[in-house]
Formats: C-alpha cells, structure tokens, sequence
C-alpha cells in the first residue's frame, strides 16, 4: 500500500490505563476508499484504539496518525475530514434531533439542510423529538444522521448498529457502501461477524488489545469455524461425513449429525446433495470461537 | 466572530438556561425577603445593644455589628457571608455542569470529535459560565436595589455596587478553581469537592481566624479577605482587591485550558 493511499496508518500503539493494558502494540493500515473491519469481542481494545485515533487519548506510545496528520498534535484538522458514531453514545438529552444537527452543523461548516431532511426520512427518524425521548434504536439513528451528513473522507464506526432493527441494519449498510462508493473510507468496529463481513473489504481481528489476524473477508471467512447441523430423513452417511476435510469433532446422534466446520462449506454441500435431508443448521460461531484458531495458544 | 464560536457558548448557554433562571429567582427572593423585614429593624437601638452583649469575636465573625443600620442589616443578613457563599456555589455548579459533568456522562465526546480543539470547547464553556454568572448577579443587583427603595433601606449605591461586584468576583475565583481542577482531572466529584471546599475553607479563615492572635494574620490568604476585608458595604474599594480576585480567576482558567489539551478525556 503506497503512503499516498493510506488513510490510516496505526504503528505499535499501546494505550495503558494504570496497570490495565487495554492497547498492546497494533499495527495497521487503511487504505483510501476501503471498508476496514475492526472486529474484536467487547473490551478487546476497539473503542480505545479508535478514542487514540480521534485524538481523544493520547498513547502510551507508538504512532497513529490519519492523512498523514497525527491525532494528537494534528487532531483538529484531522477531525475536519472525519466524522464519528461512538460506541457509548450520549447524547444531550434535552435538545431534538433538528437541534443537534443544526448545532453540529455550525460546528462543521457545510451544513445541508436538504441532505439532513432526506437522512431523517431514509432513517424513519422523527428529529422533532427530544432525544431523552427516543428509543437507543432511535438515539443510534441520530448519531449515524451525524456521520452522514457532513462530507467526510474518513468514517469512523464504533459499533454503529446497537440497538438497530435488522431492517435499519441493512439501511445503514447499504449507507456504508453508498460512502464508499463516493470515495470514502469507512473504519467500522463491531463484535458481529456478519455485519463486519457484508460490509467490509478488509478486516483486523483484536484480541486483548492485540491484533491476531488482518485479511480480506474472504481469506477470514475461508479461515473461520462455523458450527453445522444436519436432520436426515434417513440414516446418515457417518463415513462420509467424518472423512469430509476440515470437519472438526462430528457427532452422530441417530438421524442429527453435528460437527465444527472450518473451511469450504461446499464439500459438505455436495455430499448432503445426494441425502434426503429434513432441515439444515449453519450457526456462525462467536467471534472468539469462530477465530480460535487465529490464536497463539489459546486465551490470552 | 462565526457561527462556530457562537455555537461553542451558545449551546452550554441553552443546556444553563433553566439553571440560570432559579439561580436568579432564588437569590432575588433571598435578598428581597431579607430586606422586607429591613422596617422592623430601622433604627432599632434595642437590637444593636443586644448584639453589643455578644462577644466581639463571635459579633465580628458573624458579621453582627451595628445590625440597626444599613450597612450592618446588609452585611450581617446578607453579605458576610450567605450571598457570596451561594453565589460561589452556583458559579463552581455552572462550570462543572459543563465540563467534568458532561465528560463523566460521555456527552463531552461527540464534541470534541469534532474539529474543534478541546482549549476552543472549554473556552466556550467558561464563556457561557461567566455569562450565566453575570445573569445571576445583575439580577440580583436588580433586587437589591429595587428592595431597599420599597423598604426604604437607605444606603450609599456604589457601595452596595461595590459589595455584589465583589460576591461576583469571588464566585468567579471559585468558578475558576473549578475550570484548573475540571481541566486537570474530568471528575465531577473532584470539582466539587475543591471548587465549594476552598469556597467554605476561605469562609472559615475569614471568619473564624480572627477569633486567635494566633492564626489571626493567615486570614489575608483567603480571597474572603481580599474581597470584603475593606468592608465595602460603609468604604469605598480599592481597585487592589477586585484586582486580587480577577488574576487568580485568570489564571486558574488559563490552567484549566491548557491541561485540558494535554491529558485522556474520559468515556462514558
């Protein structure tokens, strides 16, 4: 990735807070106009890597910097071309959703009335309300209508679809991908896999303040375990299925066959084309399961 | 002079706007209810001879002498103490509702991920305290003056000027340690704790100190001395003592903004 392509460039932070060690030595690269997965499960070190790259931390050590500009000495410039949901959102309660945006927007410059107007409806948020009276779906939707509403190079995501209705999810993805269609490039922290994996190009997996794996969602997905369960009709082909590659602690229990996957599914598929099968489980592991294997050792 | 600084002031100002407002009923009624009973003691000799059976160190701490008149009904009932303290305690509330109180709620974020330095945001918000402060003390001047004209409390004007600019310079001083300590540390409970007790602190050296030969002198270290050591209800102030108060105030602040723009912020 040449410098001039690289929107975000994170080398060896570490962020302590007293004895605790939530940032443990990262290094990564975005580049312009990608959707970066952040995934990690909860206190993993995601929101304070992204609090570090908004300049509202300051490391421990190492270097972060967006740009080209570095988030502590540079952070107001930085900030002009980003713009941010947090992951804790608080909002000031006693103003509406119109007023906040319009405050924001003397904030920012480049203020468009129409472009907030056309967002809210999108959204199905009423901005006439107080925010103490909206639903956190709804408060969520406030704070998403902020990062899309100023044109942004950089959109930093921290577990953006909290309290969102699976319809609203697949509105804020297709968002996501609008953005970067226009040229944008967009950070998104999550602890869902399969939120990370429908929007994102590339995806860095954090583990107690330490990245165990960066790819492409794809080189992950090839990568991760996913957990199978199969009712037969009929009796099962248990040979067949213990022999399939990258089949992992299968168990047959009568006519309901279950085992870990990692790899191709498509084997599998294959195999149970020429089965008479009554129905078919494929749940996708937690994160930590799903990517045991990225671990050195196990637990950290 | 943009929308952008107007927003910095202008939108701490709307989240004080109810406070402001029962800051200043409240106090107004205190100095009016105050000054209405002013009638029963106009020209009462009964009443300044029964304080003169006090002891003088308990008369002078209490701000009790020469309760028959004016300026001792004022200072004894108002001013010595009550006003001041209250209007201290409002400035130090004002400041840290705005700065450590919205950091520790985590409102403070979505703000200063804005590009906008963290220096500009607590300026803005210093700016909309003192304004607020400034709300509280004119109108307080307002009932004073409107209360000893329908009470027919008679006293020199500038020096009742005199006194409540200097409650309000004092208050400011105090706002202030609360913007050094709320920009050094976000917490609520830190500002509160150093914010209102420096203010009771200064009260008691002030008061109390005298009171022993001793510890006597150490009273000039509280800014209750440098404000009303002058007894600026019956003298006129030297600029000294308002200078005494708006340095520090100055200073603190500057305190404030600088450390703000040099440690973590912390989430919600």
């Amino acid at each position: 990735m040449n410098t001039a392509d690289t929107v975000v460039a994170i080398d060896g932070l570490v962020k302590h807070y007293g004895k605790v060690e939530a940032v443990r030595g990262i290094d990564l690269k975005v580049a312009r106009g990608e959707v970066f997965g952040f995934l990690g499960p909860n206190g993993s070190g995601k929101s304070t890597t992204i609090r570090c790259l908004l300049g509202l931390l300051r490391p421990t050590a190492g270097r972060i910097n967006a740009f080209g500009l570095d988030a502590t000495r540079d952070g107001v410039e930085m900030r002009r071309r980003l713009t941010y949901v947090p992951g804790e959102l608080r909002l000031p309660d006693r103003l509406t959703g119109m007023e906040l945006a319009t405050s924001f927007g003397h904030l920012r410059g480049g203020f468009d009335p129409t472009r907030r107007d056309q967002l809210a409806e999108r959204l199905r948020l009423d901005l006439h309300r107080r925010l103490r009276d909206l639903s956190t779906g709804n408060r969520r939707k406030v704070a998403l209508l902020l990062a899309f509403l100023f044109d942004a190079e950089l959109i930093v995501l921290d577990e953006p679809t909290n309290g969102l209705d699976p319809l609203m999810q697949r509105e804020f993805l297709a968002m996501v991908r609008e953005a970067r269609a226009a040229g944008a490039t967009v950070f998104l922290s999550s602890h869902s896999l399969s939120e990370v994996q429908r929007a994102a190009d590339r995806v860095a997996i954090l583990r107690a303040g330490k990245l165990v794996a960066q790819g492409t969602v794809a080189e992950l997905r090839g990568r991760a375990r996913q957990r199978i369960e199969v009712w037969f009709e009929e009796d099962p082909p248990t040979a067949e299925l213990q022999a399939l590659p990258g089949m992992v602690d299968p168990v047959v229990d009568d006519h309901r066959f279950t085992a870990t996957l990692s790899g191709s599914i498509q084997p599998l598929l294959s195999l149970l084309a020429h089965c008479h099968v009554g129905s078919m489980l494929v749940e996708e592991p937690d994160l930590e399961e799903a990517f045991l294997d990225l671990y050195d050792g196990g637990p950290a | 002079m943009n929308g952008r600084i107007l927003e910095l002031v202008g939108g701490p100002l709307r989240a004080m706007r109810r406070a402001i407002f029962w800051w200043s009923l409240g106090l107004a009624a205190l100095i009016a209810m105050t000054i209405a009973v002013w009638p029963a003691f106009k020209g009462s000799s009964g009443i300044s001879q029964a304080m003169d059976q006090l002891p003088s160190g308990v008369v002078q701490a209490f701000g009790l002498a020469d309760f028959g008149t004016p300026a001792g009904f004022l200072r004894g009932n108002l001013y010595d103490f009550f006003v001041p303290l209250l209007l201290a305690a409002a400035a130090v509330l004002f400041v840290n509702g705005q700065t450590a109180g919205e950091e520790a709620s985590g409102r403070m974020e979505l703000y200063l991920a804005q590009p906008i330095s963290r220096e500009a945001v607590l300026l803005g918000r210093v700016v909309a305290a003192v304004i607020a402060l400034v709300v509280v003390t004119v109108v307080m001047l307002l009932a004073q003056l409107a209360s000893d004209a329908a009470f027919d409390l008679q006293i020199n004007i500038r020096f009742v000027l005199s006194t409540i600019v200097l409650s309000g310079l004092l208050a400011a001083f105090h706002g202030s340690l609360a913007v050094a300590v709320a920009g050094i540390r976000g917490r609520p409970s830190l500002v509160l704790a150093i914010g209102l007790g420096a203010a009771f602190a200064g009260l008691i050296a002030n008061s109390l100190f005298p009171l022993s030969a001793v510890i006597a002198p150490w009273r000039h270290l509280s800014p209750w001395d440098w404000a009303f050591g002058g007894n600026p209800l019956e003298n006129a102030t030297g600029l000294w003592r308002y200078a005494a108060l708006a340095v520090p105030t100055i200073v603190l602040t500057a305190v404030g903004v600088f450390a703000v723009a040099r440690r973590d912020i912390s989430g919600a």
